[in-house]
């Protein structure tokens, strides 16, 4: 490149980098910087030292948004990992009219989160379809208090969770799937191997590398989990706010009026921790599976 | 470094760090000395809390007339949808550009109003004090501190609605509504127990409970505004019967965690028998749900014997960082005047702040035996002994600790006494900051 054009790719680069600095790092540098200070929404602030984070260590709601965001990520990943793939398997047949079913998984990826809560927390009510088919079948007796139950709400949300993101990481998967090698299907099915020992033992190796991504993407998103906890639980995350997510409860904790924004803030530096820590525990532990 | 990445890094930090001072900047600017005396013209901004389009023609008759009035001023009239609004008060209070008049409810002032954001009326226009209802002015103020900041606007004020027909069918008369509060826990449970398909009532704990507590006599706060104090034995037996009604079926049972709006939509889909609240949902129900406005008949607000009732109050605002506070004020009080509050009040099943629009026949006289009529001359005689019941200092994030607790012992997690210890404690502990 000629020294005069030097700085043309920095012109091309400009909107783009204008944008992350404007909504990405500058901030993330102001969330750091607020999280050592007692601001509020309405202004002030003064720098108090590590007060927010003492004061976090002590906050019962932080921990129980900690405990419902790691339990979250460690119920929902797996799922993830492994559901779309059978699915990119099923579809991943050129048979006539499979284009329809790839569109309808892939469906609730395009809807709106919370037009997709809203619907859940209908069929999730007491007198919802989900306890009707329920109670037709005689499964159960009384309606489940998919609403009002901590442990069910959560477990709802998870599936919701997985549900949306099935049609996604199955595109994603359905990409991977043809790079995997078609003739160590056929010759194992020469020698035999059924359909569970091929996807056990040529598809799943074949795209470990898109498992890997997906499961670092997974977890990523649930540790941000938000929506689905509050549209389908009104707004309330559920009695006393128990199956709150640490985005809710930087929410509750940073909005309105009297929103404590400092403290808002660290508990938002407490995420990040918590993201980037889960993200490097785990690609650490994908390395040395594959240095094994 | 090369000079070019030092430039790019240089002007990179200058960014972020301008960025940084965000959220840092002083609180809300004081511009100094009211200045109430001042000429009544020039422009002024005006806005309101999700008024648009529903009453956009009355709003902007109104703001014709001032003009018409007063000809050298220009109002321009904004609306804010109730949902966001904090967060847009909040920035413009940062910036210094909140409207010249603002519509707010005692809440939602209350944070600006403790650092000093708004004219003192009592300073300013003292005179004005007794046109309003007592408890409506009051609203405005700081608990503890001297002043009040709002020009009280329209007024909602709550009644029991019921359903007639699904009061007939569980045996009860009709033409009886639920007096006091164990009349209405009672009535709730012979219509669940003894009614079709439906439940007595929806329990709506984050619109009721507060002001129930205070209705019953429990103080809320000590005097000093600074802790609150509900745990009481009295209390304590309100919650159980909650408890008690939850666990017996008498709420529906997703109603543990839902709203007001969730209630409204229970009362009109004839889920629920009993809908107590305020006047104005009235005329919600008759478009929403026509066949269930036909059932539905009005009692007076539920309250301890000698009880004060519970009053919304919404208000009218200056800012000190109005640059035209004198036609401010002016465009304020001539908003909340006896003329175009009771105007006002013929659209919308509201009430007005002003003593003497509330001696209108317009309050009085219900013989043409509507529903409609017979709730506005209910609540209309219930403003008489009305106050803003739900403490300023009851904000989200308090509500959201203090009925969390309540749910949980509702839910059979915590015992009624636990709740509201601790609900107190998490309460105080917030307001506390």
């Amino acid at each position: 490149m000629k020294a005069q054009y030097r700085w043309l790719p920095w012109l091309f680069l400009a909107p783009a980098l204008v944008i992350a600095f404007l909504f990405h790092l500058g901030p993330f540098l102001n969330t750091i910087v607020l999280a050592f200070t007692d601001a509020t929404t309405l202004g002030g602030g003064t720098f108090n030292g590590l007060d927010n984070f003492t004061s976090l260590a002590q906050d019962p709601q932080f921990w129980t948004s900690v405990r419902n965001t790691v339990l979250y990520a460690v119920v929902v990943v797996p799922l993830l990992m492994l559901l779309p793939l059978l699915l990119a398997v099923l579809v991943e047949r050129n048979i006539p009219g499979i284009g329809f079913f790839r569109s309808v998984f892939y469906s609730p990826v395009v809807a709106s989160m919370v037009v997709v809560g809203l619907i859940w927390s209908w069929l999730l009510s007491s007198d919802g379809a989900v306890n009707g088919v329920l109670q037709a079948l005689r499964i159960v007796q009384e309606p489940l208090p998919f609403l009002t139950d901590t442990s069910l709400l959560l477990l709802s949300c998870m599936l919701v969770t997985v549900w949306k993101g099935l049609g996604y990481y199955m595109v994603i998967y359905l990409a991977a799937l043809g790079n995997v090698s078609k003739e160590l299907h056929e010759a194992a099915q020469v020698d035999g191997a059924g359909g569970g020992r091929r996807f056990w033992s040529i598809t799943m190796p074949g795209v470990r590398p898109t498992m890997f991504l997906v499961g670092l993407l997974g977890a990523i998103a649930s540790m941000k989990v938000f929506a689905e906890i509050f549209v389908i639980s009104n707004g309330s995350a559920g009695p006393g706010g128990q199956a709150r997510s640490l985005v809710y409860t930087i929410r509750e904790v940073g909005l309105g009026l009297s929103g404590e924004i400092g403290y808002a803030s660290a508990m938002s530096l407490a995420l990040f921790v918590l993201t980037i820590g889960f993200s490097i525990l785990y690609l650490r532990s994908q390395r040395s599976e594959q240095l094994r | 470094m090369k000079k070019s990445s030092k430039i790019v890094l240089a002007v990179s930090s200058v960014f972020v760090i301008g960025l940084t001072g965000c959220g840092l900047g002083p609180a809300t600017p004081d511009s100094g000395e009211p200045a109430a005396g001042g000429e009544i013209a020039g422009e002024i901004t005006f806005s309101t809390l999700q008024l648009k389009p529903t009453f956009t023609e009355y709003i902007e008759g109104v703001i014709d007339t001032f003009e018409e009035e007063y000809p050298d001023t220009t109002v321009n009239w904004i609306d804010v949808p109730f949902d966001g609004a904090q967060e847009k008060i909040s920035t413009d209070a940062q910036a210094g550009t909140l409207p010249d008049v603002i519509n707010l409810n005692p809440n939602f002032a209350q944070p600006l109003e403790e650092q000093g954001a708004f004219v003192d009326l009592e300073e300013v226009v003292p005179e004005l004090r007794d046109i309003y209802v007592a408890g409506a002015w009051d609203a405005f103020q700081v608990p503890g501190e001297e002043g009040s900041f709002g020009f009280p606007w329209y007024l909602s004020s709550e009644v029991t609605m019921y359903n007639k027909a699904m009061f007939k069918e569980a045996g009860l008369d009709p033409e009886q509504p639920p007096a006091t509060y164990d009349e209405l826990f009672e009535a709730a449970r012979t219509l669940t127990e003894e009614g079709g398909d439906f439940y007595g009532m929806h329990p709506a704990l984050e619109n009721r409970f507060i002001p129930d507590l205070a209705r019953l006599g429990v103080p809320l706060m000590n005097e000093e505004g600074t802790e609150w104090a509900f745990n009481t034995p009295e209390a304590e037996a309100y919650v159980q019967t909650l408890i008690d009604l939850y666990q017996d079926g008498v709420f529906p049972s997703d109603s543990l965690t839902q709203d007001h709006t969730k209630e409204t939509e229970a009362y009109q889909a004839a889920q629920v028998a009993l809908f107590p609240s305020g006047a104005n949902f009235l005329s919600i129900i008759e478009e929403n749900a026509p066949a269930i406005a036909e059932s539905t008949d009005v009692g007076p607000q539920i309250t301890s014997e000698g009880g004060p009732t519970n009053v919304s109050v919404m208000g009218l605002l200056v800012p000190k960082t109005s640059d035209n506070q004198a036609t401010a004020l002016k465009f304020a009080e001539y908003m909340t005047n006896a003329e175009n509050q009771l105007e006002f009040s013929k659209i919308v099943t509201i009430f007005p702040s002003v003593t003497e629009a509330l001696e209108d026949p317009y309050f009085t006289d219900d013989s043409d035996g509507t529903v409609e009529t017979k709730a506005r001359r209910i609540a209309a005689e219930q403003l008489e002994n009305a106050q803003n019941l739900v403490p300023v200092q009851f904000d989200d994030r308090v509500k959201s600790a203090v009925i969390g607790k309540i749910q949980l012992a509702m839910n059979g997690e915590l015992t009624a006494a636990e709740a509201l210890d601790e609900a107190v404690t998490e309460a105080n502990a917030i307001t506390a900051k």
